[in-house]
């Protein structure tokens, strides 16, 4: 059993990925095995910082040939090392497991020794998790940039998801940042992965699925120059080209002294916007290029949705009993869920304004933009919604206390993979 | 104005609304703290095959998934489950065809809102549950509910602990889920004596030693965590309750 000390220290290197999804996958459990995927995901608990615990993050080791100035885990800084073997991890995730404390396995590592031997490690690490101790849980394994593509694939073939990190949102800025990470060696292996995915998909591949959860990334926001716009075109090319599952933002927060990273942070605000158009794009059927031109940032006063409206005021209001699917979800305040019961419910009968707030649809914003059976709530100039909608997102401000102030957060900054 | 009090199984609920439908205005209540008017009347049901299944068939009829439904919003731990679940089978028999996705009738919403609370509790504890080992190994589960979910969780832990042995045990309405590593069921159970393997309180502290470490200190956002994870369900999990 693996001690106290050494679990603290591996993930301390771990908690600052940010991606904890363990939905996607629905794994089925063998005959004598443990555990199976649940498409919908699960958490399992939640820290006191608000984040859901769902996988068990750790970090292989944390002892690294890089020396990059950014990282917390580079060659050159003091801290304690430890370094785990697979049947540490595996005892520990089976244990945890049993006790329904998770839902899964978040493995990464920093790079020692070389890469390859590193990413043989987290293979060997999985290998043992599903053949010895027939784990049929979600396994998020990251990418080790470099590593042979051989040991890669045979790694997708056992887990849930992968995920190889962007950093940054740039070539430019990876070269001067993270020089030993380049361009192709994050996007190689995604091409790679990707054309395996769909392979399985194209040949209807039921049984032994490459990574059934897909991939997703991250990339650090603030540490170098470039636009929200730029960010989005990244992300909805990601999309796109690459099939990802989900691209993550975590904002730049100064910790290490570099003449080569700003000397402030990006503020939280700015990555919680970038999060609501990357939702936009992916669930309400926007184009990057209706929510912010390629040089231009989000607005921070307006969520992306509202600030689309009021640049096309010219489309509103919408009647809430005949507009398309498609429009309602362009409506401010209005999302999934909430479009969902209008459309099913006007099926049966005309709705009025008394029928929406019944059905707890929120309409502090969505009022200056609907009209039902007719009739309009919403203040009539365009000043005075303005105005409105800036005190609605009042709300929005309350959500963001979860992060203090940026200059006391710790590190954002993702140095281990 | 009748108060219909059944024993709080769906047979007797079924049994109830046959009785309770030609009243104008009543009450179906498995509550037996029920608050009375003075001209209230109270009507003692037990279950009727006769009258459960003719109601069954006429909501069926109507809906196929009706009788599931209301099977499922009876689970609620609501005191107005009953009348809740009245309601909507009135309008179900008045209009004749399914009405579940009518979203803007008031008996719908109160309703479905009602089933909403009992599947979310559900997928809520498929992640809250806390197993504990014993020595014979055995996982035990114990835990309070707000809504009688226990049958619906076995299946869930069944599956994924196909060759494990364990036990869910419902405290507040002293019932067990037992599953042998082939097949569940479900049973009452009083108080249990269990015995602790002895790795239990290592893996514990692991756990704690994990939740405290994953967690951002300088980003504290309490407000946010409890209403993810409601402090009534702190009691038993090990990295809340301190044990």
């Amino acid at each position: 059993m693996i001690d106290e000390d050494k679990l603290e220290i591996l993930v301390e290197g771990a908690k600052y990925d940010v991606s904890c999804s363990s939905s996607g996958s629905r794994r089925a459990n063998v005959k004598g095995g443990i555990g199976n995927g649940s498409g919908s995901g699960i958490c399992h608990s939640f820290t006191p910082d608000g984040r859901c615990i769902s996988l068990l993050k750790l970090l292989m080791s944390n002892e690294c040939i890089y020396d990059c100035e950014y990282c917390p885990n580079r060659r050159s800084a003091d801290v304690r090392r430890a370094r785990l073997t697979p049947d540490e991890v595996c005892e520990l995730v089976i244990n945890f497991y049993k006790r329904n404390y998770i839902e899964g396995l978040f493995l990464s590592s920093a790079v020692f020794d070389s890469p390859d031997k590193t990413m043989e490690l987290l293979y060997e690490t999985v290998l043992k998790l599903r053949k010895v101790y027939s784990f049929n849980g979600y396994i998020h394994l990251k990418g080790i940039p470099h590593a042979d593509s051989a040991i890669v694939m045979k790694a997708a073939r056992l887990a849930d998801r992968m995920s190889y990190n962007i950093e940054l949102p740039s070539e430019q800025s990876l070269k001067l940042l993270a020089p030993q990470k380049t361009k192709q060696s994050l996007l190689l292996p995604m091409k790679g992965l990707n054309e395996a995915i769909e392979y399985d998909k194209q040949n209807k591949v039921r049984h032994g699925k490459v990574l059934p959860a897909g991939q997703t990334t991250q990339m650090i926001i603030g540490a170098s120059p470039e636009s929200d716009g730029q960010i989005l075109r990244l992300t909805e090319a990601l999309y796109n080209n690459m099939k990802l599952k989900r691209v993550y933002y975590s904002s730049y927060v100064p910790v290490v002294q570099s003449n080569k990273l700003p000397t402030v942070g990006a503020g939280l605000l700015r990555e919680h916007r970038l999060y609501q158009a990357d939702w936009l794009i992916r669930f309400y059927g926007f184009n990057v290029s209706e929510i912010c031109e390629e040089g231009e940032n989000l607005s921070p006063e307006y969520d992306p949705k509202c600030a689309w409206a009021l640049r096309h005021m010219q489309l509103f209001p919408v009647e809430i009993n005949t507009a398309p699917l498609e429009m309602l979800l362009r409506v401010p305040g209005i999302g999934a869920k909430s479009a969902y019961r209008i459309t099913e419910a006007r099926r049966f009968c005309a709705l009025d304004f008394d029928n929406l707030a019944k059905m707890r649809i929120v309409l502090k914003r969505a009022k200056h933009f609907i009209t039902c059976k007719g009739k309009f709530y919403g203040s009539d100039s365009y000043s005075q919604i303005k105005c409105a909608l800036l005190l609605a997102s009042g709300g929005a401000n309350e959500q963001l206390s979860m992060f203090s102030e940026t200059s006391t957060a710790v590190s954002a900054l993702t140095g281990e993979l | 104005m009748k108060i219909f009090v059944t024993d709080g199984t769906a047979a007797a609920f079924f049994s109830a609304v046959f009785d309770a439908y030609r009243e104008k205005e009543c009450i179906i209540t498995s509550d037996s703290r029920v608050q009375l008017a003075f001209d209230s009347e109270i009507v003692r049901i037990t279950s009727n095959r006769e009258k459960n299944e003719r109601v069954q068939n006429a909501a069926s009829k109507c809906d196929r998934h009706a009788v599931d439904d209301v099977i499922l919003t009876l689970r609620s731990g609501d005191p107005s489950k009953e009348q809740t679940a009245f309601e909507y089978l009135k309008k179900l028999l008045e209009i004749k065809s399914p009405i579940s996705k009518m979203l803007s009738l008031p008996q719908v919403i109160e309703f479905n809102e009602t089933a909403r609370k009992v599947t979310g509790e559900v997928h809520m504890l498929k992640g809250l549950l806390r197993f504990m080992e014993s020595r014979e190994g055995v996982l035990y589960a114990p835990y309070s509910p707000d809504n009688d979910i226990t049958d619906l969780l076995m299946p869930h832990f069944a599956e994924r602990f196909k060759s494990e042995r364990f036990v869910i045990h419902d405290v507040k309405r002293k019932l067990a889920g037992m599953y042998d590593g082939h097949e569940w069921l479900t049973g009452y159970a009083g108080e249990a004596e269990v015995y602790l393997s002895e790795y239990e309180q290592a893996f514990k502290n692991l756990w704690k030693k994990y939740y405290n470490s994953v967690n951002i200190k300088e980003r504290p956002h309490i407000k946010q965590m409890k209403g993810y994870m409601p402090v009534r369900y702190w009691k038993f999990l090990p990295e809340k309750n301190g044990n």
